[in-house]
């Protein structure tokens, strides 16, 4: 990683020097920042003052998550490439959409990159056919109260999986891959796939329900 | 409209995470427009969704990534400002039958076909997914205290209540309901009495009607 910030900053002629070695410091930071509140801020001032050392901090965070994600769905690298960077774009150009009380960063960061994976998949260059976020309401305090709520059930339910239903959780969610490719992958038997699953979605309903 | 019948939690996280073949994702998404309780539990499967991106291990990206992005950025045309709420498309005209019967918004942008005759008492509309044409989707109109056509199915078969009710051995569907139906079972929902019923009905895999007429009509049909 440090090695390819480097090449980046070598590799950015336009900018000045200290330009470059800002936003590349920007970016090794939003690598380690993993706290939640930090994201927020950087995404209010990516929005706000179109703010670059910012955005840098969050492509230095979600790049490399993100090209693992899209990797993990069976994409090959470099398409995996162009989907992370198309994703940080558009977090970019829709920065003053993201509401706290919505959603927390890195939730609101999986669903702008599932709907592009969807539209990848779909390769439907009408951009009428593209995933449309619905038009919603401005949200109420209730709603934002719900939604930390919510970003923090989900941490801890998901810690309190087997490893085994972790694996499963995550296999299902990065993946199209039907149970039965789940099966083959694992080289267990398509019935204990089916009964993982079932198995693992009861746990995580009854963990999400516990906390509320 | 009180709904009784929902997804089971693994549609709910399949649609959560995009990886729903379109035709069920249309039918789950007319069920959610209904249901808040399963539009919540979506949203807690998008945020498990963001819980898993913030555990993903790092994949460095290309040395070039951050420059080729904001090189991007100054190139955005428009970029005296970001996007604006007021921007956003206008929704869709809502989607009708084509006798004018209203449909689910989930429908819009969808080719609702005409309605034909099935069967006494039966028609079928054929929707056209616009970005999955060999998605299986249809509109079902059926009489009150008429069965619906006999089959079973190679997937899972989702059906949303848009009017009317029928029953089967699970139980009552009203509006609003999603009845879920794994592959292998045979069943045969009957209408309720007293009001013609609305579905809307996507199948994973393809359908196989078991009469010898249905079985005739099926390539005729192409469902």
């Amino acid at each position: 990683m440090n090695d390819a910030l480097e090449q980046f900053a070598s590799a950015a002629p336009a900018q000045s020097l200290a330009c470059r070695v800002r936003l590349v410091n920007a970016a090794n930071e939003g690598r380690a920042a993993a706290g939640a509140d930090e994201l927020v801020r950087l995404v209010q001032r990516v929005a706000h003052e179109r703010d670059r050392q910012a955005f840098a901090a969050l492509f230095g965070y979600f790049g490399p998550r993100l090209k693992t994600f899209f990797m993990r769905g069976g994409l090959a690298a470099g398409v995996a490439e162009d989907l992370a960077q198309e994703t940080m774009l558009a977090l970019w150009r829709k920065a003053s959409f993201f509401d706290s009380a919505r959603a927390g960063v890195s939730t609101w960061v999986f669903t702008i990159a599932r709907n592009l994976r969807i539209d990848h998949l779909r390769r439907q260059r009408d951009p009428a056919l593209l995933v449309q976020e619905p038009a919603e309401e401005p949200p109420t305090l209730e709603e934002a109260v719900l939604t930390a709520e919510r970003e923090l059930r989900v941490r801890s339910a998901l810690s309190g999986l087997s490893p085994e239903q972790s694996t499963i959780i995550r296999l299902s969610f990065y993946s199209e891959k039907s149970q039965s490719q789940i099966a083959e992958e694992l080289g267990i038997p398509l019935g204990t796939v089916k009964s993982r699953v079932r198995l693992a979605m009861n746990r995580l309903r009854s963990l999400l329900e516990d906390d509320q | 409209m009180t709904i009784a019948h929902h997804p089971t939690d693994e549609t709910l996280l399949r649609y959560a995470t995009g990886t729903l073949a379109a035709g069920p994702a249309i039918v789950v998404s007319a069920h959610l427009a209904a249901c808040s309780v399963c539009r919540e539990r979506v949203r807690a499967f998008e945020a498990l969704g963001g819980a898993l991106l913030d555990d993903l291990p790092a994949t460095p990206p290309s040395p070039t990534a951050l420059t080729a992005v904001l090189a991007r950025i100054d190139a955005l045309a428009d970029d005296a400002g970001p996007a604006r709420r007021e921007e956003r498309p206008q929704p869709i005209a809502l989607p009708v039958a084509s006798d004018g019967t209203p449909l689910p918004e989930a429908l819009a942008g969808c080719d609702i076909g005409r309605w034909r005759w099935m069967g006494p008492g039966i028609r079928m509309s054929r929707i056209r997914v616009p970005h999955d044409p060999d998605a299986s989707v249809m509109l079902l109109k059926v009489g009150p205290g008429r069965k619906l056509p006999e089959h079973g199915h190679s997937g899972l078969e989702f059906t949303y209540v848009v009017s009317g009710s029928f029953s089967d051995a699970i139980g009552r569907f009203g509006p609003g309901d999603i009845a879920e139906v794994d592959a292998d079972v045979e069943h045969q929902p009957v209408v309720d009495t007293g009001e013609e019923c609305i579905c809307l009905v996507a199948l994973e895999g393809r359908m196989r009607l078991s009469g010898i007429v249905e079985r005739i009509m099926q390539p005729l049909l192409g469902i």
